[in-house]
């Protein structure tokens, strides 16, 4: 117990036992992990195994119904979505869910929200105190959008954005909040070969500048085994695998869930 | 109070929940399937009454025909509700409907009271339903009794539908899921017309026997009746059609029970009929029949 | 456009409206200067419930009641005591309402405070759901506060309402607190807490994700929107010097809800041109309920047409027009101008 609990204390971030039912069905069961600071850890497994479902367990959309969740020591389990991400993770979603009336910038503007030091009456009687802040979130969200490659569509609405400009802008807005873990759920989908290699870098890029551990969930299995230093397997609700990709590309339990016949065919 | 006042009370306030539960009927079929708050459907308890009046007073026709005449006009009526103000809205943002069907509601009105004028009018009680039943110190209407039957009757009539029938079992997919329903090939727009049919031609009934029960009629009368019945669909879990039943009758019984307690807050009445609803939305949304929610 | 000749532009705008209600007050008619007064109080209060239902797109159906609450507040402050012993015949008023009197201006404060207070307390139900639920839950409480209103005789004076209050409503009250009232909600929908109302409105969820927290943010809107509804309701307590429960039903809200679908659901200047056009419409469409004569015949007054073409217009609106006036824009000083250069383009020759 005490063993347990010190290594919570230690760990980045650690899931324990954690697990999630829907009436009868056990979308998530039994599921453990832990991620250490600066890693890029991988969530693969075939449609349907629970792998958002564990993000949204993470975030706090949805609530365990067994285990616990914590975070630089924190027990985060039964927090809402929006401590969560002040605490320091954020995510990105699968379908994009972008603020698609509003503009770009004003997307990434929404991320800087939580720490405001001037009240809404300072807001609505116009104090300088205020609209010095507004400028100050301002130029911060267009620092984002720059690094983002997206500043020249600054004041495009969202929904107008090409699909690829609109993934970035997802990731974009969720580094504004200034995290220390980034969840991404399946950032390079839809995307085409040349724009994945260019997600890969703009990943290893944040991780190596910010010191961001970043958490991804992907189906492109190249895409995986190339970024991620290790990788967890998960089908049916449960985690069947653990380890580096060279590890996790021969675990044969990976590979009758994921290929079925299709490696025994070739092998 | 005494034994022979709580029976009567009791009697009345069945009687109260059966016209409740008729109407909160249609509002939860509709809500199951459409996923929307008919605001309109109170209104038509108005129209099937005035309907009935007239057939009566106009057309001199006797009443065991024109009250189902009245009924069946109305039941159409709900159809041309749905095609005009909600059909081109099913893509729509949900406020849209919502306003659309608050718009169609006071349309319904204030046409009736420029049509028909805001003086009430009495009603046409046919004999059949007016004479009263003495027993002992017991003075009930028969329409008193005749009620609850009336619905009793006609419940057990939509449940066969709904649990016997094809189109039924259709209606009962729609609500569990909309587009997979219409991916399976069935024609999603007859089952709708089908839904408000059916809710509306029993909130019709209803309103007949309201307007027998309180035989004063005026524009306005199917607005708070509407609103309690609603009250009542939520409470026995928005959606489920048993449960509108249930939420009926409770909601009668405790309506007139509460009255008859404690009759110094009888002006209350309606504040309490939307505190339980409030009540209700907070803790158990899903009401009585529905299944608590995991989060 | 620079900031500074923006800024300009707007007071030169105030003035030129100050200048023209000068001008009313002074040689208007007594039936000029009252619609004057409706406009400004209907331009506060649909601005209001815009911030609610058009900007955090929540469906309040419940700003009869907190009107209600600022009109019966800022009557009850400002009525001498004898005028209030002459109202409360069945019962008498209870204390301290039956000897408490202020100043115009503190009961109007007091009335967006009640209102407002309120609203702080309903909140807590009120924004634990959203949709449907909330639409019904502000609804029941709208209503509730009105029945309340009818039955608590000896605060209210119950049915019969309260008579004979001083007539303090004039333009410059009305359209101060109006110019007051836009002034700021615009600013807060412009600053970043109105960013986060309008990211809730799109996607509650991502915003949760984006470390909004709703519940803050929505009740600051809701606060904001009683306080403004609750001194508009004082505003027209002393404007029509009579009110009773009867005046504040869900007819006032629907009302407000054709203002706001009507103008552009989201935008303050459209819930600006809503409210003016639904009071100057509601003073044109009075022919309608009165005898016309054309000619040698007259046609007889329909009452209740105003109301069937009302609805007829927000239904109308919803079904074809869904966007409203204005959609989402606003006026913007940059948009007139470009829009002007754009003729100007047109008319210069080849």
């Amino acid at each position: 117990m005490e063993e347990n609990s010190n290594t919570a204390m230690r760990s980045f971030f650690q899931m324990r036992h954690v697990t999630r039912k829907f009436g009868g069905l056990m979308a998530v069961s039994d599921f453990s992990i832990t991620i250490e600071r600066g890693e890029l850890m991988g969530l693969i497994g075939p449609n349907g195994a629970g792998k958002t479902t564990v993000f949204n367990m993470i975030t706090g959309m949805l609530r365990p119904t067994a285990g616990d969740i914590s975070w630089k020591g924190e027990n985060i389990t039964r927090l809402p979505t929006h401590l969560i991400t002040a605490r320091g993770i954020a995510r990105t979603f699968q379908n994009i869910k972008l603020f698609a009336d509003m503009s770009v910038l004003e997307n990434v503007m929404v991320s800087c929200h939580y720490p405001l030091d001037s009240s809404f009456l300072a807001a609505m009687l116009g104090l300088a105190k205020h609209r010095r802040e507004e400028k100050r979130i301002r130029e911060h969200s267009l620092k984002y959008l720059v690094e983002a490659g997206l500043a020249p569509f600054a004041f495009e609405k969202a929904q107008n954005l090409p699909y690829g400009l609109q993934r970035k802008l997802e990731i974009a807005r969720a580094l504004a909040t200034e995290p220390g873990m980034l969840l991404l759920d399946e950032p390079a989908a839809g995307m085409n070969p040349m724009e994945k290699m260019e997600l890969a870098a703009f990943i290893r890029r944040i991780r190596e500048k910010n010191g961001i551990t970043v958490f991804l969930i992907e189906h492109d299995m190249k895409f995986v085994m190339n970024i991620c230093e290790r990788i967890k397997v998960i089908n049916y609700g449960q985690s069947i695998a653990e380890g580096s990709p060279d590890e996790i590309r021969r675990d044969p339990e990976v590979i009758s869930a994921y290929l079925g016949g299709a490696s025994r065919a070739q092998g | 109070m005494s034994l022979t006042l709580f029976l009567q009370q009791l009697i009345n306030g069945v009687s109260l929940g059966s016209l409740y539960a008729l109407i909160a009927i249609g509002y939860t079929m509709v809500y199951g399937i459409l996923r929307l708050i008919n605001f309109a459907h109170g209104d038509l308890l108005m129209v099937a009454a005035y309907a009935g009046m007239y057939g009566v007073l106009l057309f001199s026709l006797p009443w065991f025909i024109s009250f189902p005449l009245a009924v069946m006009a109305t039941g159409a009526l709900g159809i041309l509700l749905d095609r005009a103000a909600y059909k081109p809205l099913r893509q729509a943002p949900r406020i849209s409907l919502l306003i659309s069907a608050i718009g169609a509601s006071f349309l319904m009105e204030n046409l009736a009271l420029v049509l028909i004028g805001g003086v009430p009018k009495p009603f046409p009680r046919p004999d059949f339903f007016g004479y009263v039943i003495k027993a002992g110190d017991l003075h009930i209407l028969v329409l008193t009794i005749y009620s609850p039957i009336i619905t009793l009757l006609l419940v057990l009539g939509l449940l066969y539908i709904v649990f016997k029938t094809k189109a039924g079992k259709a209606m009962r997919a729609a609500s569990l899921d909309f587009e997979a329903t219409r991916l399976m090939g069935i024609n999603l727009d007859r089952i709708i017309a089908l839904t408000f049919l059916i809710g509306s031609s029993l909130a019709a009934a209803s309103g007949i026997m309201w307007a027998m029960k309180y035989p004063q009629i005026n524009p306005f009368m199917g607005v708070i009746p509407g609103f309690k019945a609603f009250i009542a669909a939520v409470i026995g879990g928005i959606g489920n059609i048993v449960g509108a039943v249930l939420g009926g009758f409770l909601l009668g019984l405790c309506e007139i029970l509460i009255v008859a307690l404690l009759p110094d807050l009888a002006e209350y009445r309606d504040a309490f009929a939307f505190l339980i609803l409030i009540g209700v939305l907070l803790f158990r949304p899903t009401g009585i029949m529905g299944e608590p929610i995991i989060q | 456009m620079s900031e500074k000749l923006k800024f300009w532009l707007n007071v030169a705008s105030l003035v030129l409206l100050f200048g023209v209600l000068f001008l009313f007050s002074r040689y208007g008619s007594g039936y000029q200067i009252r619609i004057l007064n409706n406009i400004a109080i209907f331009i506060t209060l649909a601005v209001s419930y815009n911030l609610v239902n058009g900007v955090c797109g929540l469906l309040h159906l419940g700003p009869n009641g907190f009107i209600a609450i600022g009109a019966y507040t800022s009557a009850l402050l400002s009525m001498t005591p004898a005028e209030k012993q002459l109202n409360f015949i069945i019962e008498h008023a209870i204390w301290p309402i039956n000897v408490i009197q202020v100043p115009f201006v503190v009961s109007l404060i007091a009335a967006g405070v009640a209102a407002a207070s309120v609203a702080f307390l309903i909140s807590f139900p009120v924004l634990r759901v959203r949709g449907d639920y909330l639409a019904i839950v502000t609804l029941g409480f709208g209503e509730v506060i009105r029945v309340l209103c009818n039955a608590a005789q000896s605060v209210t004076n119950g049915p019969l309402g309260l008579k004979g209050l001083q007539a303090h409503t004039n333009l410059w009250w009305s359209w101060g607190v109006a110019t007051l009232a836009v002034a700021a909600i615009q600013r807060l929908i412009n600053s970043n807490y109105g960013l986060a109302m309008k990211a809730i409105r799109e996607d509650e969820t991502a915003a949760r994700a984006m470390g909004v927290d709703p519940f803050q943010r929505l009740m600051l809107a809701f606060l904001i929107s009683a306080f403004f509804s609750g001194i508009a309701g004082g505003l027209l307590a002393h404007l029509i010097t009579t009110i009773s429960p009867g005046l504040f039903t869900f007819l006032l809200t629907f009302n407000l809800l054709i203002m706001i679908v009507v103008g552009g659901l989201g935008s303050t200047t459209g819930s600006i041109i809503g409210a003016v056009l639904f009071a100057w419409g509601g003073e044109a469409l009075r022919i309608v309920e009165r005898p016309m004569e054309i000619g040698p015949f007259t046609i007889p007054g329909i009452p209740g047409m105003r109301m069937v073409i009302f609805s007829l217009i927000l239904m109308l609106v919803i079904l074809f027009v869904r966007k409203g006036i204005m959609g989402r824009s606003e006026f913007s000083w940059d948009a007139l101008a470009s829009k002007f250069a754009g003729w100007r383009r047109t008319q210069t020759p080849p």
